[in-house]
C-alpha cells in the first residue's frame, strides 16, 4: 500500500539545520532492523523458489482452455480472441464439430507464450467463457523457444481439484464436483 | 628445547613477539563479520531477509549449513579470485597494479598504533620489563596513525589516475578533495581531547578516559566532528562520493576486477573497522569498562561499611577477576541464549510456510538453536564457576566456599585480564561498526557542493570554537600542562 507524503511547502528551523532529522531517520530505520531481527513474520519478502506465492485468482497468469463435461473444449473456434489479440499470439485453426448443436471447433489452437503480454484481452473477448486466465502460473520456464508454445492439450491439461467449488464451470469438467449433473444435463441436451 | 626453554623461560616476551601476527590476523577474522553486518543490517533495515543461499552440503546426514550467511564471503572470494585478472590496455600499468594494495597496507598497519589491552608490567630477571597494548610503542602515536590514515587516500588517487579512464579520474578527485578538506576538521576536533589529556600516546588518553569519563562525554562536539570526519574519511555514505553508479560508473575502482577490486574492497572495510576501533579508542574509553565510577561497599573493620566509589579500570579488574569473569562469560551466554531464542521463533515462521524445503531447514535450524543453547548455558555455567571459586587475592571471603577457591598464577591473571580488555575494545569497534552500516542505510547521500559546504563552512568553524572552549577550560581547570 503506497503512501503519499505530501512536498513540504518550507522547511522549519530543526528541519534546515538537518542535525535532528538524522537522528529521526536513524529511529525510523532502526525499528525497522529491531522488527526483522525480532519478529519472523515481519518480513515482506518469501523464500522464493522453495516457498511460493500465494497469488490471487484473478491473477493474470498462464492460460487455460474450458472442458465441457464430456471433457471436449468449449472453445468454438470464433476467432473472437485471435481477433483482440494485440500481440497475435493466438493462432487458430477451425474444424466442423460433430455435434450438430454446435457449429465448429479448433483442430488447433496455439498460443505462443513468448509473444502474449498476458492483457486478458483474449478472456474478456470470449463469447463462452471457453478462455481463461487463473492458472496462477506466473513462472514459465523452458529450454527452448517450442516449449512456449503450448497447444490444445497443455491449455486443457488443468484438474478441477485445484480450483474452488465456487468456480462452477471448473467443477463441471470432468473430476469436478458439480460433473455428474451436469453430464447428465449435457446429455439430455440442456446444458449452456 | 632451547627455543622451549627460552619460551618458558620469556612467557611475556613470547607473547609479545606472537602479537603483531596474532593482531592482524585476528582483525582479519573480524573483517568478514563485518561484511555479514553489513549486509545483515542492510537487509533488516530493508525488511528483506539477507544472504541465506549459500550452503555447505554434509553429506550422510542431509543437513545445509548456512551459517547465516557467512558462506557468502568464502563464495565471494571464489568468484572473485577465478575471475580474469585484467588490466586496460590504456592503464598506466605500475601505479595500476600498485594502486589496490596502498588502503590495505595503511589499514593493516594502523591497528598496530591502537592500545588493544592496558600494559602489562612483569618481572624479568631483576628489572621489570613492560609488554605494551600497543604494537608500536610511541608517544607520538596518534600522529602516526592520522598520517598512515590519511596515506590511504593515495590509492584512492593512484588507481583512479593510472586507469586512464574519465570516470575513474572524476571519482579519484572528488574521493581526493573531500578527504584532504576533512582532514582539516578531524585533526581539530581531536586536539581537543589531545588538550585534556595532554598526551598523543593513546595508552595515556585510554588510561586517563578510565579515570575521569569517556571522551565522548567530556568532548560531545569534538567526538560528533571526528565521528562526521571519520565517515568522510572511510568514503562511507552520506560521503561516498568517490563512487556513484548514476553519475561516474564504479568511481574510482571503475577499471578493477578481480582480485585488484577485492583489495580495494578489503582496503574500504579495513578501513571502517580501524575508524571504529579509533572512536572506540578515542572517545568511548577504549579497554576501560565503564564510564563512571561505580559504588562499592567497603568493610571497615567493626562491623560496618561504607561506600566507595570505584574506578573499574585495570587494577581492579585484576583484583577482581573472577567477577568480572562472570560477567562477561555470563552477558556472553544470556546473548547466546537470546540468539538460539531467535532462531527457534524463525524455524516456527519457516514451519508455517508451504516451503518445498521444510525438513532440510527445520534440521539446520534445529541444529543450530541447539548448539547456541549448549553454548550460551555453558557460558553461564562457565560464569557462575569463576564468579564463585576464581579468586586472585589471598582468601578474604568468609563460608564454605573459601575452601574450594581456586588461587590462578599471576600470569594468567595478566592474560585474562588481557583478553578481557581486547573483547571489550572489540565489542565497542563492533558496536562503532554497526554505526556507520546503520547510518549508509539511513542517509541519503549528500552532493559535492553539499560535501564542501559543509566540510569548510560548518565543520571547520565548529571545531576552531570547540578547539579554543576547550583550550580555556583546559587552562583553567588543569592549569596548563
Amino acid at each position: 500500500m503506497a503512501k503519499v507524503v505530501p512536498r513540504p511547502d518550507h522547511l522549519s528551523f530543526w528541519e534546515r539545520i538537518y542535525f535532528v532529522e538524522i537522528f529521526k531517520g536513524l529511529a525510523t530505520t532502526l525499528g525497522h532492523a529491531r522488527k526483522s531481527l525480532l519478529d519472523a513474520d515481519h518480513f515482506k519478502v518469501i523464500n522464493y523458489p522453495e516457498v511460493q506465492p500465494d497469488l490471487p485468482r484473478d491473477y493474470r497468469a498462464r492460460h487455460r482452455l474450458m472442458k465441457r463435461p464430456d471433457g471436449s473444449p468449449r472453445c468454438v473456434a470464433c476467432f473472437m480472441c485471435s481477433t483482440a489479440c494485440p500481440a497475435r499470439c493466438i493462432n487458430i485453426v477451425a474444424e466442423e464439430s460433430p455435434d450438430h448443436h454446435i457449429e465448429k471447433r479448433p483442430a488447433k489452437f496455439e498460443i505462443d507464450l513468448l509473444l502474449c503480454v498476458f492483457c486478458g484481452f483474449c478472456v474478456e473477448a470470449c463469447p463462452c467463457d471457453a478462455i481463461r486466465m487463473d492458472t496462477r502460473q506466473a513462472v514459465l520456464a523452458g529450454d527452448n523457444r517450442r516449449d512456449f508454445v503450448i497447444d490444445r492439450t497443455k491449455l486443457m491439461d488443468w484438474e478441477p481439484k485445484d480450483y474452488p467449488l465456487e468456480d462452477t464451470q471448473s467443477q463441471k469438467a470432468p473430476g469436478g464436483a458439480l460433473h455428474d449433473q451436469a453430464m447428465e444435463a449435457f446429455k439430455s441436451g440442456t446444458y449452456h | 628445547m632451547f627455543l622451549f626453554d627460552w619460551i618458558q623461560a620469556h612467557p611475556y616476551q613470547t607473547v609479545g613477539l606472537i602479537l603483531p601476527i596474532a593482531i592482524p590476523l585476528i582483525l582479519f577474522q573480524v573483517l568478514p563479520l563485518l561484511v555479514l553486518l553489513e549486509r545483515r543490517g542492510a537487509a533488516f533495515i530493508q525488511d528483506r531477509v539477507g544472504p541465506s543461499r549459500a550452503y555447505i552440503p554434509i553429506p550422510g546426514t542431509g543437513l545445509r549449513i548456512r551459517a547465516f550467511g557467512m558462506l557468502y564471503n568464502m563464495t565471494d572470494l571464489v568468484k572473485l579470485l577465478f575471475k580474469e585478472n585484467f588490466v586496460p590496455p590504456f592503464a598506466f600499468k605500475s601505479f595500476y597494479w600498485l594502486a589496490p594494495a596502498i588502503p590495505v597496507a595503511t589499514g593493516l598497519l594502523t591497528p598496530a598504533l591502537l592500545p588493544w589491552f592496558a600494559p602489562i608490567a612483569y618481572q624479568d630477571g631483576s628489572a621489570i620489563g613492560v609488554l605494551p597494548g600497543t604494537l608500536i610503542t610511541t608517544s607520538s602515536g596518534l600522529l602516526l596513525l592520522f598520517a598512515l590514515g590519511s596515506l590511504s587516500v593515495y590509492g584512492v588517487v593512484l588507481g583512479s589516475w593510472s586507469s586512464n579512464s574519465k570516470f575513474s579520474l572524476l571519482g579519484g578527485m572528488r574521493a581526493s578533495a573531500m578527504m584532504i578538506s576533512y582532514e582539516v576538521s578531524m585533526g581539530l576536533s581531536v586536539l581537543g581531547m589531545l588538550l585534556i589529556v595532554g598526551s598523543f600516546d593513546l595508552t595515556q588518553i585510554v588510561d586517563w578516559q578510565g579515570h575521569h569519563t569517556w571522551g565522548m562525554f567530556v568532548q560531545p562536539v569534538g567526538f560528533l566532528l571526528f565521528l562526521v570526519s571519520m565517515f568522510a574519511e572511510c568514503n562511507r555514505n552520506p560521503f561516498d562520493v568517490a563512487e556513484g553508479e548514476s553519475e561516474i560508473v564504479g568511481g574510482f575502482h571503475t577499471e578493477y576486477a578481480g582480485v585488484k577490486f577485492m583489495m580495494f574492497m578489503t582496503g574500504e572495510y579495513l578501513h571502517v573497522l580501524v575508524a571504529s576501533a579509533l572512536l572506540a579508542t578515542l572517545y568511548a574509553g577504549g579497554y576501560e569498562l565503564l564510564p563512571f565510577p561505580m559504588p562499592m561497599f567497603v568493610d571497615t573493620g567493626v562491623g560496618t561499611s561504607e561506600v566507595v566509589w570505584q574506578w573499574l579500570d585495570t587494577y581492579w579488574i585484576k583484583a577482581h577477576l573472577g567477577g568480572v569473569l562472570a560477567v562477561m562469560l555470563g552477558m556472553t551466554g544470556l546473548l547466546l541464549i537470546g540468539f538460539a531464542w531467535l532462531i527457534a521463533g524463525r524455524r516456527a515462521n519457516y514451519a508455517r510456510q508451504k516451503a518445498q524445503d521444510r525438513d532440510l531447514r527445520m534440521r539446520e535450524y534445529a541444529l543450530y538453536t541447539g548448539a547456541f543453547s549448549v553454548l550460551g548455558i555453558g557460558m553461564i555455567l562457565g560464569a557462575i564457576m569463576s564468579g564463585l571459586f576464581l579468586h586472585t587475592e589471598p582468601i578474604s571471603r568468609a563460608g564454605a566456599l573459601a575452601a574450594y577457591s581456586v588461587p590462578i598464577y599471576p600470569g594468567w591473571v595478566d592474560a585474562v585480564t588481557a583478553v578481557i580488555q581486547f573483547h571489550v575494545v572489540i565489542g565497542k569497534t563492533m558496536l562503532f561498526a554497526w554505526l556507520f552500516i546503520w547510518v549508509r542505510w539511513t542517509l541519503p547521500r549528500f552532493r559535492y557542493d553539499q560535501i564542501m559546504g559543509l566540510g569548510w563552512k560548518v565543520m571547520l568553524n565548529i571545531a576552531l570554537v570547540n578547539l579554543l572552549i576547550t583550550a580555556i577550560v583546559a587552562k583553567a581547570i588543569g592549569g596548563g600542562r
